[in-house]
């Protein structure tokens, strides 16, 4: 019985060609999408899980809140981690600081090698027992015990030593320290919160620091993780607030809270400041993922239309089964036999579609994702278990359907009539336009929200900017000079520095605004500047004047302020502002100037106080200038970058020269919003040319059924005008309905994906009057095609039919 | 064997009721070989169906191998159906993608027959009726005549007590035609009992009773003496 049906399955396959491709090319198409999204989504799952005590790992974090102004750090003070291991240890089984000294590149040198390392840290003795990366050569146990001592991954290993053994060689650490590796490990998954090439031992620091590390409980860089014993973690937090008492300093007390984050929540609910790196989204998941199921629908839905399509070849079969003692249920297993196959089929064609995308995506998504994953058991019968479920799935409604046939009707064609008007296969067609539709919508709006903020008015100019990191070089020791010798450079306008990406991060500052009494100390977010620094960013100055490098009082007593800040602390105006004391580190400072509040990081946050500071003690301008910022010629820029190369090779003797412009660091902050709306149209395509797919099917089907009457009317005179207009009138009905349905839905839906910024696109109806439009056109489109086939078929052919 | 008493079907559509068939009342005796015959639109098929037992009556009593099947469900008129009828159309309405073979191995399968026995059955009834040579032909590839000798095999393959054959020669030339009524006639000498409705004189003229229906109710019974 069993050879049966596949027989009859395969057969019908063979002999309806046109209909048997569409279907397994929708489902093809849906399961390859649905696996790839499917893979992602196991991918961004699958952070951090490689760690073996994952689960009790857990990353300090410090929120400083001074009324609405102040920090979430992902990083703490140096002497956190270890004073909570020695306070509290049957609950702290490990702790670790991870540093990285607050600048974005490390110089990396081994003979005649040098590179500038991104993904260079300083960690404890005790990282590796917390996170087990797999050594090939060392211990992990002992590796950073002595001072001067690095781990370095495979990669690392052969791009500075080929392939010789590393162990027990030395690369030099910013031309100061000769760092001796002790340990090679495998390269860090591409699925870690963070990653990195090299870890030297913390201990390695305590000269540069004078002998000990920092002791201060206020500067708060490094990442802090501790190995909680199991379960003890609430209990742990519990204990925080008497161990801020007895630490933290009196001024900080009342502001500071600490709280443990699971590593495994870092990497899609984490949105801290100062993380290590960007992470994901968990909504952007969940917006992929009902993408990807609704994808997966609408190819069982095409399916549905498509066998219901071809219910007229199949009545007869089914009468004469049923005639010759076939039973219902019999039908059904047989229809769900053939969806099955189908689906296998369709799955076959799904993983060769995704061999072949696979690359495509992952450049897409910034994955490595590769389909060897199916060589797991685990995968491989998901993946078959997806298609099982959606062969079923889409067997279902045939099933039922066509095994309802009563087999006198089915001899006389009197499905074909009861068929036409199935009030079932209207609603499946509303369903696939009504999702469309949504899509549509929703895409457009991604697309333009994204466009928003990457072209948002953010209070300052993006565009021309020339960014080098100029971290522990020489020209860090005498910027002015090197400014000096670019600004002979026609074409360079203006030039500045700081210390982190305005616009992309920052930190805060201490400060004691005047009237406030004296410990009660202000984190305000502040970026640390040179010179020109409004002039290179035109920033607007709405009061005072710009820092002048004729006042040299400027540096040690003058600070710059926004307007927001004006109003956090309740002044007027900003004229009023003027002169107003902060006290800080330095001393005393009086603002000299009230600039236009801009966007300090991405606009998924809003604007707040913020400082513009310079700061002149030769050690702390070498520590705060990272970047300098050159704006240039919109015209020459290229040839400026080559200028800029060789005015820093004379500065910077064998440190590789890097730039990048301003606007494409920018761009990086909605790299998660510019992957969601490439995936959410990629998707969305395919979900509208599946739905395409089907109507056209069914479309085909109901002009078949209307063959004869199509004959007659042309044979009455009817035109073809007048024949679309009868083919397609339900379909426009039908859209209409679907309008009148994913309008609400998707107003709200996109009211939701709003939310999440504090800067939102307004609502585009014109996004809604395109996906409408588009719903439309192309039922208007698939119909009027079907329509013209229909009628230039020759009339005494047709009406002969039946 | 087959007996009804005031047999009455009423089709109801929307707004229109139409009596297909009004009180009818006969029997049919084991080995018989029955035609009935009437215009278009007299219940003839209406009636074939219920004999069938592809569908119920609306009023009256339809008793079959003993069964008062009246008002049985679907599955049990499925399973009496299976066992005890084999029909032949006029359209032949063998399946397209199966072969010869298949087609005639159908009713076995659903049987529940072992393969082997289904095999063997298969191949004698395709003997008997000369088209054994074509059995892995579809039957798109075969001419009328032999589709319809497929059909008759198919409906005999199964070994039923009744053949209910509806216009069996009515898509076929005279030779075919003819070659066809043959085999009922073989079938019905061996013991099958054959219920035939035909336009055809010629056709009916193999039976041994006509069943003349009109409008429908049972005009006249003519008994014929072949």
């Amino acid at each position: 019985m069993w050879l049966n049906y596949f027989k009859i399955a395969c057969r019908n396959l063979i002999k309806h060609k046109f209909y048997a491709s569409l279907n397994v090319i929708g489902l093809a198409i849906g399961i390859a999408s649905f696996i790839l999204i499917w893979l992602y989504i196991l991918d961004e799952l699958s952070y951090d899980r490689h760690y073996r005590k994952a689960e009790n790992i857990y990353r300090l974090v410090n929120v400083y809140d001074f009324e609405g102004v102040g920090e979430n750090s992902a990083s703490s003070p140096f002497p956190v981690a270890w004073t909570l291991k020695n306070d509290y240890p049957g609950m702290v089984e490990n702790v670790t600081r991870v540093f990285n000294r607050q600048v974005p590149r490390t110089l990396i040198e081994h003979n005649d090698k040098s590179y500038n390392e991104r993904r260079f840290f300083f960690g404890d003795s005790t990282f590796f027992k917390i996170f087990d990366v797999p050594f090939i050569y060392g211990d992990p146990y002992t590796a950073l015990n002595e001072i001067n001592s690095v781990v370095i991954s495979q990669s690392a290993a052969h791009k500075y030593f080929g392939d010789s053994v590393p162990m027990g060689k030395t690369i030099r650490f910013e031309k100061m320290l000769d760092l001796k590796v002790t340990g090679v490990i495998r390269d860090v998954p591409g699925n870690s919160h963070f990653q990195f090439d090299m870890m030297a031992s913390l201990s390695s620091l305590r000269k540069m620091y004078g002998g000990s590390l920092p002791k201060t409980w206020v500067w708060n860089p490094c990442w802090t993780y501790l190995l909680v014993e199991p379960g003890m973690a609430d209990k742990l937090e519990a204990n925080f607030p008497a161990f801020i008492q007895k630490y933290f300093y009196d001024a900080e007390k009342e502001h500071v809270s600490l709280y443990l984050q699971p590593l495994l929540d870092i990497h899609l609910k984490s949105t801290l400041d100062y993380e290590i790196e960007p992470n994901g989204n968990i909504s952007y998941l969940y917006i992929l993922g009902s993408i990807a199921f609704f994808l997966l629908i609408i190819a069982i839905i095409n399916y549905f239309n498509l066998a219901t399509a071809t219910s007229a070849n199949r009545a007869r079969e089914i009468g004469i089964k049923k005639v010759f003692g076939a039973t219902r249920v019999q039908l059904m297993v047989q229809f769900l036999t053939e969806s099955l196959l189908m689906a296998l089929i369709a799955l076959f064609i799904a993983l060769m579609l995704i061999e072949f995308t696979l690359p495509t995506f992952n450049v897409m998504a910034g994955k490595q994702i590769h389909l060897y994953r199916f060589t797991n058991a685990y995968y491989l019968l998901g993946v078959i278990g997806i298609a099982t479920l959606t062969g079923l799935l889409a067997g279902t409604y045939p099933a039922f359907f066509l095994s309802s046939f009563n087999p006198i009707d089915s001899f006389r064609g009197k499905i074909r009539k009861g068929a036409r008007s199935g009030t079932a296969r209207k609603a499946l067609v509303v369903i696939q336009f009504v999702v469309s539709i949504i899509l549509i919508i929703i895409t457009l709006n991604i697309f333009r929200q994204v466009s928003f903020m990457k072209n948002a008015d953010t209070g300052f100019s993006k565009q021309d900017i020339l960014l080098v990191p100029i971290s522990n070089t020489m020209i860090s020791r005498n910027f002015e000079g090197f400014k000096n010798e670019l600004l002979q450079n026609p074409h360079v306008k203006s030039v500045t520095a700081m210390d982190d990406i305005l616009g992309v991060a920052h930190n805060t500052h201490e400060f004691r605004p005047e009237g406030l009494p004296d410990d009660n100390w202000q984190f305000y977010p502040a970026l640390v500047v040179r010179y020109d620094f409004l002039k290179t960013f035109d920033i607007k100055l709405l009061a005072g004047r710009d820092y002048n490098e004729s006042m040299k009082t400027d540096p040690e007593k003058g600070m710059l302020i926004n307007e927001a800040m004006v109003k956090h602390l309740g002044w007027k105006s900003n004229q009023e502002a003027l002169g107003k004391r902060f006290s800080s580190l330095q001393g005393e400072e009086r603002v000299i100037g009230v600039f236009t509040n801009f966007n300090a990081t991405s606009l998924h946050q809003p604007v707040g106080p913020f400082v513009l500071n310079i700061k002149e003690t030769p050690g702390v301008i070498r520590f705060f200038l990272k970047y300098a910022a050159i704006k240039v010629d919109p015209g020459s820029r290229q040839e400026v970058v080559h200028f800029v190369e060789d005015r820093w090779d004379s500065w910077e003797k064998g440190r590789p020269f890097e730039y990048s412009w301003f606007d494409h660091e920018l761009a990086k902050l909605y790299a998660g919003e510019e992957i969601l709306g490439l995936l959410a149209l990629v998707l969305t395509m395919i979900i509208i040319f599946i739905a395409a797919l089907g109507l056209y099917g069914l479309v085909a089907f109901m002009a078949l059924q209307r063959t004869r009457e199509i004959g007659i009317r042309r044979v009455m005179g009817a035109t073809e005008f007048s024949l679309i207009k009868l083919l397609s009138v339900e379909f426009i009905w039908l859209v209409i309905v679907a309008i009148a349905i994913a309008f609400p839905l998707t107003w709200l839906l996109i009211d939701y994906w709003r939310s999440y910024f504090a800067y939102a696109m307004p609502l585009q109806w014109s996004s809604f009057l395109i996906g409408g439009l588009a719903a439309f056109l192309l039922a208007m489109f698939i119909t009027t095609v079907r329509a013209l086939v229909a009628s230039k078929a020759n009339p005494v052919d047709t009406i002969k039919y039946e | 064997m087959i007996k009804s008493v005031d047999l009455t079907r009423i089709f109801l559509t929307e707004e229109v009721e139409t009596t297909a068939l009004r009180q009818v009342n006969f029997n049919i005796e084991q080995g018989e070989f029955v035609a009935i015959m009437g215009p278009s639109g007299c219940g003839k098929s209406t009636l074939l169906n219920i004999i069938g037992l592809l569908d119920n009556p609306t009023k009256g009593k339809y008793i079959f191998l003993d069964h008062d099947v009246t008002n049985s469900s679907e599955r049990q008129r499925a399973k009496l159906r299976k066992q005890n009828i084999g029909f032949v159309f006029q359209n032949f309405n063998l399946i397209d993608e199966l072969t010869v073979f298949e087609n005639v191995e159908m009713p076995l399968i659903y049987l529940g027959i072992p393969t082997k026995e289904r095999k063997q059955r298969v191949e004698e009834v395709l003997e008997q009726m000369q088209i054994s040579h074509r059995k892995k032909h579809f039957p798109g590839q075969l001419s009328g005549g032999q589709q319809q000798r497929v059909a008759v095999a198919r409906a005999v393959v199964s070994n039923p007590k009744l053949i209910l054959a509806d216009e069996p020669t009515g898509n076929l030339d005279s030779a075919n035609g003819e070659e066809v009524m043959n085999l009922l006639s073989d079938l019905n000498r061996k013991g099958t009992t054959i219920i035939m409705v035909t336009h055809s004189q010629r056709d009916a003229e193999f039976s041994h009773r006509i069943i003349r229906l009109f409008d429908g109710q049972i005009l006249v019974e003519n008994f014929q003496s072949n």
